[in-house]
């Protein structure tokens, strides 16, 4: 009997330092960059090393008072024993799978657009950036909440960076080039995104969904999907490696 | 496709779990060390006679107790024991898992961009949970409503340790301590705090392996009851069709409706709930939000297991209109009026 509810007591441990080493994996791995917003980091990281030394603890009273007891109020939903087993099988499955970010088929699907509706949640900052070749889609998605007119814009000069979203609502020589933005984790991310007219001549089969492009351009105002807008005319789209860190803030 | 899906969704599950596990972690770090290390009976003293404020008081006891839904009931539990008047206990039982500082700090970063729903989400708990503390208060005899245990524990419970093992009935959800040696468990010290010792006194070495082990068992039981609710969040947030979620999240009815309902349904404890209901500020009316923030705390599938540990069904059945009324007609209060 003893030996037996060590045997659980072992579990228990096992499933606490299992989480401790998930967060920590994430971390060393840098796969937090996908789930939490760069802030949080710290927050995740410490856990980590304190659900190891938990563990480690617990394991160390285990072996040196195998005899003590540990039983007390159990306070749950599930009936006894089940906590540490989904404890155990989320571990091992987030150490067995990895996170992926977020692309196109999300985007579309959470709705897709170059504002900041009223509902959703506000953007943290407002970078007034002074040279427009210099803005992210972010910087340009933030720029038009606060002043929409795309007559303003035409003829600057953009070049941005973002993965290929293709929308059934525009015709084969347009695409939409798009950025996630978190304000927590990746629950809350939502895409942001600016419509790019390519260049003469080219289809956006050439370029495939999800694809990481660096978009040069200029500014025009066009009537798209029955939406007066702002959208880039390419000059030259250039592939380029997802980044590290495919969100923005 | 499905499989980008599934994928999709196991990314917003484990974006959940990082997020929510570190605060889960320290609700359970301060819940343990002040079980341990501050002496709740020495509150009584300061607690003011008149029911209004009573229930007043009892609300921000939280503040001095950070415990989740799932830990106010044990301390409820003990405080209505220990003779404290059912308003300011019935007060803290609604309030606790809310009116605490790790929750606020919790729904403040959550939250950070929409201030009133941080706010909103303390004022209306307070509210609340004083209106129904203060309604309790006209029972002046609150022990028809408890559960005979409890009830017969109020009156007689100091110095009659032999009535110990009345708290480890069947259908209590407690542990039988069992073969413990002579080695002081968890178990007793519930049954010790119960019972008007102080486990405050003990040695500190036997406190702190004490420490450990409520720590290692709370954080078993709500961790696994957390990363159910990250997946059925994380399920309804990618394989739910967007335009049903959409047409129920902008009403300003349905949408408090369907997130009190998904409040009762998921459980999900309150120092972790605002990254829940973050994944939803898209698309769901600030109300409905409110109504997710505010009434799953005080009631859930979870807590009314817990809850009828105290409570007869026909209290519990009470505590569950009244916060369920309030919390709708206050959250429509905020769509329409203050959005």
């Amino acid at each position: 009997m003893t030996r037996r509810r060590n045997g659980y007591l072992w579990l228990d441990i096992a499933a606490i330092a299992a989480w401790g080493f998930l967060f920590l994996k994430y971390w060393l791995t840098e796969k937090l960059y996908l789930l939490i917003h760069p802030n949080y980091f710290w927050l995740t990281i410490a856990a980590g090393f304190v659900l190891l030394g938990l563990a480690l603890a617990r394991a160390i009273l285990v072996i040196r008072y195998p005899f003590a007891g540990t039983s007390g109020p159990h306070l749950s939903l599930f009936p006894p024993g089940w906590s540490r087993w989904i404890l155990i099988a989320t571990a091992i499955a987030g150490l067995l799978i990895s996170p992926r970010a977020f692309a196109s088929q999300t985007a579309l699907e959470r709705g897709i657009s170059d504002s900041l509706t009223v509902t959703r949640v506000r953007p943290q900052a407002f970078r007034a950036t002074v040279k427009p070749e210099n803005r992210s889609i972010v910087d340009w998605t933030r720029t038009l909440t606060v002043y929409p007119e795309p007559d303003a814009y035409t003829g600057q000069s953009v070049s941005v960076k973002g993965f290929v979203v293709h929308s059934p609502e525009t015709g084969p020589n347009y695409l939409l080039i798009a950025r996630f933005i978190i304000t927590c984790c990746a629950a809350d991310a939502y895409p942001v995104s600016l419509p790019v007219k390519l260049p003469e001549g080219q289809r956006r089969d050439a370029y495939k969904p999800d694809s990481w492009q660096q978009v040069e351009g200029q500014m025009r105002t066009e009537t798209l999907a029955g939406k007066r807008q702002l959208v880039i005319q390419a000059t030259a789209l250039s592939p380029v490696d997802e980044p590290k860190n495919p969100y923005d803030y | 496709m499905d499989l980008n899906r599934l994928n999709n969704a196991f990314t917003l599950f484990l974006s959940l779990l990082v997020e929510a596990m570190p605060f889960l972690l320290l609700g359970v770090i301060f819940s343990s060390v002040l079980l341990f290390f501050v002496e709740e009976r020495s509150l009584l003293r300061w607690l003011p006679k008149n029911p209004l404020l009573g229930a007043l008081a009892g609300s921000c006891i939280g503040f001095l107790f950070p415990v989740c839904e799932c830990g106010n009931v044990p301390v409820a539990r003990r405080l209505l024991m220990q003779g404290v008047p059912s308003p300011v206990a019935i007060g803290f039982l609604l309030a606790a898992p809310t009116i605490n500082p790790i929750v606020f700090w919790a729904t403040w970063i959550a939250f950070r961009d929409q201030p009133e729903v941080v706010f909103l989400r303390i004022a209306f708990s307070l509210t609340i949970a004083t209106m129904i503390g203060w309604i309790f208060s006209t029972q002046s005899n609150l022990r028809p409503f408890l559960q005979p245990n409890v009830a017969r524990a109020m009156p007689l419970w100091a110095g009659e340790p032999s009535d110990a093992p009345s708290l480890l009935r069947p259908g209590t959800y407690w542990l039988g301590a069992s073969e413990r040696g002579n080695r002081v468990t968890v178990a007793d010290l519930q049954v010790a705090s119960a019972a008007s010792v102080s486990v405050v006194s003990k040695p500190l070495a036997d406190k702190l392996y004490l420490l450990l082990e409520n720590m290692m068992q709370e954080l078993r039981e709500l961790g696994g009851v957390l990363v159910l609710g990250s997946a059925i969040a994380a399920t309804i947030q990618v394989f739910t069709p967007r335009d049903v979620v959409l047409s129920l999240g902008q009403g300003p009815v349905t949408s408090i409706l369907a997130m009190m309902l998904l409040a009762a349904i998921v459980s999900i404890c309150s120092t972790v709930d605002s990254f829940f209901a973050l994944s939803f500020a898209s698309t769901f009316t600030t109300g409905s939000l409110l109504a997710f923030l505010v009434f799953g705390p005080m009631i859930d599938l979870k807590a009314i297991g817990l809850m009828l540990s105290i409570f007869k069904p026909r209290a519990v059945f009470y505590l569950f209109m009244l916060a369920g009324q309030l919390v709708f007609l206050l959250s429509l209060f905020v769509n329409l009026y203050l959005s």
